[in-house]
């Protein structure tokens, strides 16, 4: 599990962050929402290591801080970005086995772990077929299912999405969703997504933080944010209307 | 996989071989190769053996097309490197200042005349190499103090604003001493010319260590070729990886660019050909790219100095006029294949 408490963050001594807390326990999907600009990237990179932070991040009561080795930061949190090209024609394989870098000690070979491993999560996210095809020559939801392979297999307690569905098609995107969540049961671990697409962190996420310049304005259970005033506040339109006039398009 | 690698070996000293032979006076293969044996081994050499080939062979050609084949090796690996540390597939060692860096060193050298004792004939190329690191590490150092995280586009953006810094004082001290301007100009474009085993016995040491850093850290590069973000979350310690692989690149290019001048787009095509023709994997393209780039520049060197025999060519015109319709060639491939 994940505790954050008065975490603030930023740039040049200047904070985009500003004393927020919440928690993500085993189990769980947690989905964090706000507008363009209100700190979500910033906090997933004070939550990746990735820059300073004060207040607190503990994970499985270790605090963040206190692992100075990025190789050990990387056996607690795994890091799944959203879809970008690549121009390095890596197999899929390689690409996956990738994730099993911070396990392995110099000229990296794979123990017969890091197979198994490999091979399990290949089989589960229905990658077979496409083991050895460069990524360079796979849709964009086959490059995602590749990604979330390699985050599975460093065998994080935390998985870290952020817009992981961006640039996805609804299939591939809740195809996608479904393997995160089947894992969150499974291992019993948590992940955090950042997303902007209301329906789909809906679909995703058991507890629901916005946030906005900075702050959080929400936090709880993802049904109840839809039912608040406070999302609408927080992106100046009405998101319920705004839905329901979408759906009514889809009455006969 | 081992069969292509088998093959490029062999393609590899059998272009050096031929290279070798050709020239003014042209020496068969098994003549070379029993004068080579008779230098490293000792042994005879039968009775009626030309001795003018033996030096030809050994005391000029050999040295030469050696000295060729390393610098195209330590270019096109420390290319390969530069392309994966900068996640950008038109990123060079040059990028980074190394070539200015190392013309300033041998315009100064070259205008004022100055000799270091210890050096005799090695003063220009040492004082070329550190200009050439000085100046990658001034351009690393400035993009860290602009970015704490030192991201790749920041580091391509003070590399290239450097090169052009340092080339305005290269471009006065050259047009300042008139007398001296052909020089450093027949300087900058590259040759392999003149250049005996002494060049080489430096170089090859360089590069082999050179090339043994950058595979120990494959595994390393493979990840920074995702981002720094992607790789950081991975376990890379990104920032001390990519300043220590930047330092090696500096050092291996300002070597080469030192001793040969400044040659470019061989370091820019031989890794696209390497991951073309075998895998993404740094443990595979490090070692093909410089096999590659070392092949590409003794067919360089040969054709600059036959083509037009006995005027020779500069160097880098020839890389130049094959380089580039045969980068376009492999882009547009890339693309219609898409």
């Amino acid at each position: 599990m994940i505790n954050v408490a008065n975490l603030s963050c930023g740039y040049d001594d200047k904070d985009i962050i500003n004393d927020i807390s919440f928690s993500c326990d085993n189990g769980e999907c947690l989905a964090v929402l706000g507008p363009n600009g209100s700190g979500k990237t910033t906090l997933f990179r004070a939550l990746s290591g990735l820059i300073d932070y004060k207040g607190s991040i503990r994970i499985d009561d270790t605090e963040l801080k206190s692992i100075k080795n990025q190789k050990d930061i990387s056996t607690k949190i795994a890091l799944m970005t959203q879809l970008s090209e690549s121009y390095f024609s890596f197999s899929v394989y390689d690409t996956i086995a990738m994730g099993r870098y911070s396990k392995s000690g110099s000229f990296f070979s794979l123990s017969d772990k890091d197979k198994e491993i490999i091979e399990y999560y290949i089989e589960k996210l229905n990658l077979s077929e496409i083991r050895e095809k460069s990524i360079t020559e796979l849709s964009g939801g086959q490059l995602q299912r590749v990604f979330l392979a390699r985050a599975f297999i460093q065998e994080p307690q935390i998985i870290l999405l952020d817009e992981p569905t961006n640039h996805l098609d609804i299939r591939y995107q809740l195809e996608l969703i479904e393997h995160i969540k089947e894992w969150v049961k499974k291992e019993n671990r948590c992940v955090i997504g950042v997303f902007h697409d209301i329906n789909l962190s809906m679909a995703f996420s058991d507890k629901t933080i916005l946030i906005d310049n900075g702050k959080i304005t929400f936090s709880g259970n993802s049904r109840e944010l839809i039912i608040s005033e406070t999302i609408n506040k927080t992106y100046g339109i009405n998101i319920r209307e705004y839905m329901q006039k979408n759906l009514s398009l889809w009455n006969n | 996989m081992k069969r292509k690698i088998i093959l490029t070996i062999t393609l590899a000293l059998l272009i050096i071989i031929f290279s070798v032979g050709i020239g003014s006076v042209f020496v068969p293969p098994d003549d070379i190769i029993m004068i080579i044996f008779n230098k490293l081994f000792g042994g005879n050499l039968p009775d009626n053996f030309n001795q003018n080939n033996i030096s030809i062979i050994w005391e000029l050609r050999l040295p030469r097309v050696l000295l060729a084949f390393f610098t195209g090796a330590a270019l096109s690996s420390c290319g390969a490197v530069t392309q994966s540390v900068l996640k950008n597939p038109l990123a060079s060692p040059f990028t980074l200042g190394v070539s200015s860096g190392a013309s300033l060193g041998a315009a100064i050298v070259l205008a004022s005349g100055i000799s270091i004792s210890i050096l005799r004939n090695f003063t220009l190329p040492a004082v070329g190499l550190i200009f050439g690191v000085i100046a990658v590490f001034l351009a690393v150092k400035l993009a860290s103090k602009l970015d704490k995280n030192l991201q790749s586009a920041t580091i391509i953006l003070t590399g290239m604003v450097f090169s052009l810094f340092i080339s305005g004082f290269v471009t006065i001290i050259a047009g300042l001493s008139k007398e001296k301007y052909e020089i450093i100009m027949r300087w900058q474009t590259g040759t392999f010319s003149a250049k005996g085993w002494d060049y080489v016995k430096i170089l090859f040491p360089v590069l082999i260590i050179g090339i043994f850093i950058f595979i120990y850290f494959s595994r390393e590069l493979d990840i920074l070729t995702f981002g720094e973000e992607q790789a950081s979350a991975m376990g890379v310690e990104t920032k001390r990886i990519k300043w220590l692989l930047l330092i090696v690149t500096a050092v291996l290019t300002g070597v080469s660019v030192s001793f040969a001048g400044i040659i470019g787009f061989i370091d820019l095509i031989a890794p696209h050909v390497a991951r073309k023709l075998f895998s993404s994997k740094h443990n595979v393209v490090i070692p093909i790219s410089a096999l590659i780039g070392g092949m590409l520049m003794t067919v360089a060197d040969l054709l600059s100095r036959t083509l037009t025999s006995p005027k020779e060519l500069p160097v880098s015109a020839v890389t130049a006029l094959i380089g580039a319709p045969f980068f376009v060639f492999i882009f547009f491939k890339r693309r219609k294949s898409r």
